[in-house]
């Protein structure tokens, strides 16, 4: 729903009325909801238990490895994959007081770039902490970057939200050819991508290049310079409407701009004056091109898989050809796969890993400029990677960022982040196990004594010995030590 | 030592003023005899580090200001002291590269002073030629054509000794004028802001060169945001002073998380633990730093301006061999539109501060100069006519510096376009005759290890400038 400024000014008072009334007018309702009476940790598989979740969501609530093992792998799965819209009431209400959320992108352009980037990341970051529905994160998660858009490339950040919305979330578990078709039109890309200035006296590649490099074939997928020129050829015209008493923002094509004459697309002809029916065409034989399955299956393998993913590929690009790019069908074959469990671990981006331990300390945040400033330094500031790859997905890419995690450990467990706080004391109160095994199991499912959680445990417990210098609590050491470690940093 | 102890805990930040006073030990020795008891203490301490009371490893690896590295011991001890892992990730040189924000008049930084038009273009700008008289407008000398403004004196000897070379009619083929849009070509490594790639020239350096062991300091810019040419790069910091890249709390609470993360990691299996490890040993190394008990070498004198102590920041990564490739800092202020000054004024107080900074950093690093290159650029130089405010307005080319070892110094590389009226570009603009991309390209080609620079600088192809040695 969108709405003027206007409208959404008297929802908002509305809303926040309501919200009082609700008992929701803070975020915190919505982690209190979360936790239980009683903290139980999985008694069988808890390492399984722990990869599971960090696989399928942003690391587990204090409880949720528990309650997975109790309904089993494929119940979870199943639960997960249903994707239902469950939001908390509170979420909902958070979401609805950003700006970009209830204002139509022709009128955000009022508000400053800082001011709509820190909502973007705002409702991303509640969103993924806050959302029982963690897969439809995690798929948002991986479309954003496959759908690599730059906020800060010229007036690109007032078109980003109607992006998620319209192209990533709409399609994040649909058919392939369906988000293509809403990111190909997105507003938001024919500016990153500076397709609005493709036209048929100055043709721009920079759009047709990436369609076919980073969103469909892959750089090897086998298409050539010139099909690179044909498939621009067929996207001139394709702008973003400027024209007085037009709906302004939205996608046009402009006859006027565009090629008519035939073009030649892999080895297909498009024939003469196809006008819009040209990126049509372009979309199909892109889709229908084996490059296409083989290269939305490596991503989606590697992002959920890591390293072990090579060995599905060529399943889910089989899944891909069969179900016609239907994506829920691809991620079910990955989610059920034994690899999910049994392949080797993969770095937690600053993002995941952020998310991650807000989720594992049932932490209160608003997500605001306190936690994003956190999220920025540890190198992963939403919608604000430049190049149209997204965020690297690679361990070696993000060992340099050790550092800042640990900082944000020690910032987070003593309470000095602004609206963002972790309730350390509600978790010990609510844990069967001592104050050490309870966080280590919390942070890393179990007690491997040889292993990462061992390690972790026993230095726990050497510093117990130790005088407390005043000031420390010790509490906020463990806490903070448990997502600094080693172990933490894997999903 | 239980005194002793005290005064370090004590000294928190204020250099070594605890230590001076300190009795047993003195840490300022220059002489081996004050290394060797700093070693001793960390061999106790090891031994000890599971009680509170002793003075603690965690004291010596994480008080910041426990300045047992003495710089005034000389270079090779204090080198020797520091060193993580000499040259760990550097391939070829270290790169730092100075931006000056604004646009440059390069015409009276570097000037042209057998042209007769340049004279008449600015009445009351104009630098006077070298053989003038007394003057205290006279340019100095460069090569029989070109001058320096008499500001950059600090780098005459750098050039007579053959470690700077000059460039002229220098920029990009970015025609708008607009700082923005000419700031962002050169950030980008591209031939005009807005034609494909997103990510920094520098990021996309680094990204391509894969070194050995990855250091956490790879690239580091001085500034408070990340500059564009770093913009994409996983290993770049943004950072306004050395002393932030430190575990962000209380002292107490430092030492004792950092030595729980040392055993914690201290497990060679994965790149996680690996990466923890080299993080800790510059976190160690860079606590061990001490900016104000920092001395310098060589008889440089830092400006205490942002650029001066960047620079000498960037002196003190490089002599810790922290593994530092990139180093990017801005100096900003040259939009010289108004009352920009001939020998003295506006501008004149910019260049004053870029020659000295440069020359500190020059003379600190001394022979390590032979694998170190300075660059500094701008996005553009300014209007051959000076305007009606005693000021200069956008133009197009300017000029370039490049210091170091193994630069083709003590000469001026230009293929003047000359300042004749239909010599010029655009509105009355210096021409650009080399485009900056050829002298970075041959920078990375050379001094780099990176013999194709196609992905760096795309769809460009360089022209032999023959400023650098291999």
């Amino acid at each position: 729903m969108k709405l003027s400024r206007r409208e959404a000014l008297k929802l908002g008072l509305a809303s926040a009325a309501a919200a009082s009334v609700a008992g929701c007018s803070r975020m915190p309702q919505v982690a209190k909801q979360q936790l239980p009476d009683k903290i139980e940790f999985p008694t069988e598989k808890p390492n399984e238990t722990l990869r599971l979740v960090n696989r399928v969501a942003f690391g587990a609530t204090p409880g949720e490895l528990d309650r997975v093992a109790k309904i089993g792998k494929q119940a979870y799965i199943d639960e997960q994959l249903r994707a239902e819209e469950s939001e908390p009431i509170a979420l909902t209400f958070a979401l609805r007081r950003l700006d970009v959320t209830q204002i139509d992108a022709s009128e955000l352009r009022d508000l400053p770039q800082e001011e709509i980037i820190r909502q973007l990341q705002q409702a991303a970051i509640l969103r993924a902490v806050y959302n029982p529905n963690q897969l439809m994160e995690r798929m948002v998660d991986f479309w954003t970057n496959h759908f690599n858009v730059y906020a800060r490339k010229e007036n690109t950040a007032y078109r980003v939200y109607t992006d998620q919305m319209q192209v990533i979330r709409k399609h994040a578990l649909g058919k392939f050819r369906d988000i293509i078709e809403a990111s190909t039109k997105s507003p938001a890309m024919l500016v990153y991508l500076d397709n609005q200035v493709n036209t048929n006296r100055g043709p721009n590649e920079n759009y047709a290049r990436e369609l076919m490099e980073l969103h469909t074939l892959g750089v090897h997928g086998g298409y050539t310079q010139e099909d690179v020129k044909e498939v621009a050829r067929c996207y001139t015209g394709w702008q973003i409407e400027n024209r007085f008493l037009y709906p302004r923002g939205k996608f046009r094509f402009n006859t006027g701009v565009h090629d008519k004459g035939s073009k030649r697309v892999l080895g297909k002809t498009i024939p003469a004056n196809g006008g819009d029916k040209d990126v049509e065409r372009v979309l199909n034989i892109l889709v229908a091109h084996p490059s296409c399955a083989k290269f939305i299956s490596y991503k989606l393998c590697r992002y959920f898989l890591g390293d072990a993913g090579s060995a599905l590929e060529d399943q889910v690009a089989a899944e891909f050809t069969r179900t016609d790019g239907d994506i829920k069908a691809m991620v079910t074959m990955i989610l059920n796969s034994d690899l999910l469990l049994s392949g080797p671990p993969i770095m937690k981006r600053p993002f995941d890993f952020l998310i991650s331990s807000l989720r594992t300390f049932a932490t209160d945040t608003d997500g605001n400029t306190g936690i994003q400033g956190h999220l920025d330094k540890i190198g992963q500031p939403l919608y604000q990677w430049p190049m149209p790859d997204g965020y690297p997905d690679k361990t070696d890419a993000w060992t340099s960022s050790l550092l800042a995690r640990w900082n944000y450990s020690l910032a987070l467990t003593a309470g000095a982040i602004p609206g963002t706080k972790a309730n350390l004391e509600d978790l010990v109160e609510r844990m069967q196990d001592s104050t050490n095994e309870g966080f280590v199991k919390l942070t890393h499912g179990h007690i491997d004594p040889v292993g990462a959680s061992g390690r972790l445990l026993s230095e726990l417990r050497r510093r117990e010995n130790l005088p407390i210098e005043t000031g420390q609590s010790i509490l906020h050491e463990t806490a903070a030590l448990c997502i600094a470690a080693p172990g933490f940093q894997w999903r | 030592m239980k005194n002793q102890q005290e005064q370090w805990w004590s000294c928190d930040g204020k250099g070594v003023a605890g230590l001076e006073s300190g009795t047993e030990v003195s840490p300022m020795d220059n002489s081996d005899h004050g290394r060797d008891a700093r070693e001793t203490h960390g061999r106790d301490a090891h031994a000890t580090s599971d009680t509170a009371s002793g003075i603690s490893r965690r004291a010596m690896l994480y008080g910041a200001a426990l300045s047992t590295i003495s710089w005034l011991a000389g270079q090779n001890s204090a080198l020797a002291q520091l060193s993580v892992n000499p040259n760990r990730g550097v391939r070829g040189d270290t790169l730092v590269v100075i931006f000056l924000r604004g646009g440059m008049d390069g015409l009276n930084v570097v000037v042209p002073y057998r042209e007769d038009e340049y004279f008449k273009a600015r009445p009351s700008l104009k630098l006077a030629a070298p053989n003038s008289g007394p003057n205290a407008d006279r340019v100095l000398d460069l090569d029989g054509n070109f001058g320096f403004n008499p500001a950059l004196a600090p780098w005459l000897p750098l050039y007579k000794d053959g470690k700077l070379a000059v460039l002229h009619a220098v920029g990009s083929q970015d025609q708008t004028r607009s700082h923005f849009e000419a700031m962002t070509a050169m950030e980008k490594g591209l031939a005009r802001a807005g034609t494909g790639a997103a990510s920094g020239w520098l990021a996309r350096f680094l990204n391509e060169s894969k070194p050995a062991e990855s250091s956490p300091l790879r690239a580091v810019a001085f500034s408070p945001t990340m500059p564009d040419s770093l913009r994409g790069a996983t290993s770049a910091i943004a950072l306004t002073s050395l002393e932030e890249f430190r575990l962000a709390t209380d002292r107490a609470r430092a030492e004792a998380f950092g030595s729980s993360l040392k055993r914690m990691y201290d497990v060679d299996n994965d790149a996680v633990t690996q990466a923890g490890k080299e993080t800790l040993d510059v976190l160690e190394t860079l606590n061990r730093l001490d900016l104000k008990s920092y001395k310098s070498s060589g008889g440089a004198a830092y400006p205490t301006s942002d650029l001066g102590n960047g620079l000498k920041q960037v002196a003190m990564l490089l002599k810790a061999e922290v593994g530092l490739e990139v180093a990017a800092l801005d100096k900003g202020g040259w939009d010289t539109h108004v009352a920009q000054g001939a020998s003295s004024g506006w501008m004149t107080l910019l260049l004053d501060d870029l020659a000295k900074s440069v020359r500190a950093f020059v003379d600190d690093m001394g022979p390590t100069m032979n694998r170190v290159t300075v660059v500094v650029m701008t996005e553009f130089g300014r209007r051959v006519e000076e305007n009606a405010g005693y000021g200069t307005d956008h133009g197009r080319g300017s000029a370039m510096f490049v210091f170091g070892g193994n630069v083709d110094g003590g000469k001026v590389h230009v293929d003047w376009p000359s300042l004749a009226t239909d010599k010029l570009e655009g509105p009355g603009d210096l021409r650009v005759t080399t485009d900056y991309r050829s002298v970075l390209s041959e920078l990375l080609a050379k001094r780099m290890a990176t013999s194709d620079s196609s992905g760096i600088f795309p769809g460009f192809t360089p022209n032999p400038v023959g400023v650098f040695r291999a």
